[in-house]
């Protein structure tokens, strides 16, 4: 048995009074529904790197190698489990020290089909500029996704996850480290995946640090999407602000927390997390959870606020009013609360390039 | 006294910093249990009580699920952990009756009353008046013009008493000992509190309030209340408490229960000034029927650790709830509060406003649940928290649960957190105040929301200590 697997099992099945858990059980997340085993025959899901007009990416290559941990708080469970299944490696990708291309980098992950896992690891260099859209797609039983990653003084980093698998279980698990006066925009766009499961951290530990995390989310049919994210405020001076929208329809249960964590010697921190839910349907539930922990005294602000609602009557009768249908009304109004986030992400081209992306996956779902 | 004696008061005085409630008169009791529990002391308590065997029964069987039940996974699991149950004293009676005459309360426990203002509250502005002194009410009286009217207003055991059905039908209908471990001990030692009906249509237009006096050391209070507003009747029933400081420490661990039905309008004031050793851990819940509003207007300043949410379901449809409450969290103190609101039926609104301050090290923590049932059209809720942390030393948490499961739901939540604005300061200080003046008026300011609900009295007695909480802020 390896370390990480035996560090796995030491571990105890978290309890549902962690809220974390509290909407889905570990026991649901894990492939097998049994926590206490790690399962054989995981296969490492397809992975590829091009560039966003199809060129190759010449500069940037793909690694296998030993992973890189990155320090959590909180529950290890996902993470120590990911790190079981995929060996202990991780695939690298490395940004070069002043490295600067305009035009974004394309990540796709096709997983096999059965069970699925990968660990990715970014690191990018000082003064670095890149914008990385990782794709999943195709169809898989069960995907974990480890995506650890550090990044480099000044570096910016663009860097968002779009989610247009079809069906099956998908556990995703995040943990980026900010480095001095790094700049971060992380999105997440999803529309595919029968259950989703992703717990996504940031740690704020280097002064002037800047994260801006946005999710762009619609669960339709049977779904089950849980998101957690928890942004932890270390140092002095860094700043954060997280939205995130999520369109419930059909029959399905959309669940967000967060977890804004201020600590002490966080001077002059400055963090907002905002929760949207447009409920569409009956049978749709949105359930938000975001927490608040303030040990800094010498902030510039911290709040955080959610929202559900059904969509706005005054809007659908004035789209109407233009000659709209009300169904084409109602389209327009969830395309367009979608896309408030979405439209963040990246610059015109990325923009383009994610309307594409989840344009076909949003066909035939039933919201 | 010994030296031990004075060391222990000099360090329990550390504790509870400049509290002045915290004086302590010898210990007068009639009947006072050895300390610790087991079924033997529940039936105890309920012979002496001479209480009917279901209630009996129900002692017996909340005490069972009180040993079995595990401590809350959430909170401030270490303090819950550091409570000695079995050091506790359940039961102690100061006085053989429950007196109708001041002038018949025994001297030391008329004294204590008459240092906190209550006689003198009650001739001025209220309509009834309990006054409960450890484990009994020894004092209680109502306006004779409400006491024809029908309006009862009784100390709990006078009221299972006299009322056993009314009683038997509405205890444990809103928290049933099932519901959480400090539930389940109260139902299984609960004596006194308060038992409140109001007849159809009756309102009442002054508060009734009912005052809770901790004197003796190691004691446990556990009061349980029980407010029925029939059709379309309304009251305003206000609640204080206050401890000694003693350097060990004190349980307080009350059930609240309200049953507003059609058209009912029940507001529960609290203002919760226990000394800084005891352990407050409260369960107060409501049920509103169509077209009735329950308001928890809700203030925690003392106590060592509080974990109370009163809570609301709004099973009628049409009903309100609204919960406003203020924490004042300061050195050796974790205010736990919160709200919970569950919107069972259509078209009903509610609505959550939280202060809190921390300060000199104190942790202030709102936790709060809304749900939305899947059945409950075109709901309404609003919740807003904002936190002031003063200092360094000091932490502030907000742990709020939405879970909505019907589309027409409107739901909102907003919390901030910040400290005191220097801008603001600056501005006071330049129009004559010092910097500790201009910083108890901006904590007054920001607790404002909450005191303008309070009668008068109430209101001028806050300010006034959360002025005196102030001092020392500075420098």
């Amino acid at each position: 048995m390896s370390a990480s697997e035996e560090a796995y099992l030491s571990l105890e099945e978290p309890p549902r009074s962690d809220h974390l858990w509290r909407y889905t059980p570990w026991k649901r997340v894990h492939p097998t529904g049994n926590p206490n085993e790690i399962p054989d025959g995981i296969s490492t899901p397809e992975i590829s790197l091009s560039m966003i007009n199809g060129e190759e990416a010449s500069d940037i290559s793909l690694e296998m190698g030993n992973a890189i941990s990155i320090p959590f708080e909180g529950s290890l469970v996902s993470n120590s489990f990911l790190s079981a299944i995929t060996n202990g490696k991780a695939i690298r990708i490395t940004i070069p020290e002043n490295w600067r291309n305009e035009t974004p980098l394309i990540l796709d992950v096709k997983p096999t089909g059965g069970l699925d896992a990968v660990h990715i690891h970014v690191e990018t260099g000082k003064f670095s500029e890149a914008t990385i859209l990782t794709r999943v797609q195709g169809s898989s039983e069960w995907l974990g996704i480890l995506r650890t990653g550090h990044t480099g003084v000044g570096s910016f980093l663009q860097d968002v996850f779009v989610n247009k698998a079809r069906d099956g279980n998908l556990m995703r698990v995040d943990a980026l480290k900010l480095g001095r006066d790094s700049s971060v925009t992380a999105g997440t766009v999803s529309a595919g995946s029968a259950w989703t499961k992703a717990d996504i951290r940031y740690l704020l530990d280097a002064p002037g640090s800047n994260l801006n995390v946005l999710g762009s989310l619609l669960s339709a049919d049977q779904m089950h999407l849980d998101h957690h994210i928890e942004i932890s405020h270390l140092a002095p001076n860094t700043y954060s602000r997280l939205a995130w929208h999520t369109a419930c329809g059909g029959n399905s249960t959309s669940v967000g927390t967060g977890m804004l964590r201020i600590e002490k010697g966080a001077r002059q921190a400055d963090a907002g997390q905002l929760f949207h839910n447009l409920l569409l349907s009956e049978k749709a539930k949105a359930n938000s959870i975001p927490e608040l922990e303030v040990e800094e005294n010498d902030v510039v602000g911290c709040g955080h606020g959610t929202a559900n609602g059904p969509v706005d009557e005054s809007q659908r009768f004035y789209l109407m009013a233009r000659g709209l249908s009300g169904e084409e009304a109602e389209d327009a109004l969830v395309a367009a609360f979608l896309n408030s986030t979405l439209s963040q992400m990246g610059n015109d081209d990325v923009h383009a390039w994610l309307i594409d992306a989840v344009e076909d996956a949003l066909i035939g779902l039933n919201i | 006294m010994r030296e031990s004696e004075v060391m222990a008061m000099e360090e329990a005085r550390e504790a509870v910093g400049d509290y002045d409630l915290g004086w302590h008169d010898p210990e007068h009791s009639t009947i006072r249990f050895d300390s610790g529990l087991s079924e033997d002391v529940v039936r105890k308590i309920s012979a002496i009580k001479n209480e009917p065997e279901w209630m009996t029964e129900i002692r017996v069987k909340a005490y069972h699920h009180f040993v079995n039940r595990p401590m809350p996974g959430f909170g401030d699991r270490e303090a819950l952990e550091g409570i000695k149950f079995d050091e506790v004293c359940y039961y102690l009676r100061s006085s053989d009756a429950t007196e109708k005459d001041w002038d018949d309360v025994p001297d030391d426990i008329r004294n204590t009353f008459d240092r906190l203002g209550i006689p003198e509250a009650e001739q001025k502005w209220l309509s009834g008046v309990t006054a409960q002194y450890e484990s009994e009410a020894v004092y209680h009286s109502i306006r004779e013009d409400l006491e024809a009217q029908g309006v009862i207003f009784l100390d709990m055991d006078s009221g299972l008493r006299e009322y056993p059905d009314l009683v038997k039908e509405y205890f444990c209908s809103v928290i049933p000992y099932q519901d959480n471990k400090f539930s389940a001990l109260n139902t299984a030692v609960w004596s006194g509190g308060s038992f409140i009906y109001v007849p159809k249509g009756i309102k009442v237009e002054m508060p009734v309030q009912a005052y809770f006096r901790i004197n003796a050391k190691n004691m446990g209070q556990f009061e349980r209340t029980l407010i029925i507003a029939d059709e379309g009747s309304s009251i305003h029933y206000v609640e204080g408490c206050t401890a000694p400081t003693y350097s060990t420490d004190s349980l307080h661990s009350a059930v609240v229960e309200l049953i507003a039905l059609d058209g009912a309008h029940i507001r529960y004031s609290t203002i919760q000034n226990w000394s800084a050793n005891v352990y407050n851990l409260v369960t107060k819940r409501g049920i509103a029927h169509k077209d009735a509003s329950i308001e928890w207007i809700d203030g925690n300043i003392g106590s060592k650790l509080t974990m109370k949410y009163p809570s609301v379901i709004l099973k009628g449809e049409g009903s309100h709830a609204e919960v406003i409450s203020i924490a004042y969290a300061g050195k050796g103190q974790h205010q736990d509060a919160g709200a919970k609101v569950h919107h069972l039926a259509s078209n009903t609104t509610s609505k959550i406003l939280s202060k809190s301050i921390s300060k000199d090290g104190g942790r202030g923590s709102y936790r709060g649940m809304v749900t939305v049932s899947p059945k409950a059209e075109n709901c309404k809720l609003n919740v807003v928290c904002d936190a002031l942390i003063l200092d360094d030393e000091s932490q502030t948490d907000t742990y709020p649960t939405m879970e909505v499961a019907n589309a027409s739901a409107r739901c909102e939540h907003e919390a901030s957190v910040s400290k005191v604005s220097d801008d603001q300061v600056f501005y006071l200080m330049s129009r004559g105040h010092s910097e500790e003046e201009a910083l108890a008026m901006i904590v007054n300011g920001f607790f404002e929301p909450f005191t303008r609900e309070l009668p008068m009295e109430y209101a001028v007695e806050l300010n006034k200590l959360m002025a005196l909480e102030m001092e020392g802020s500075i420098g």
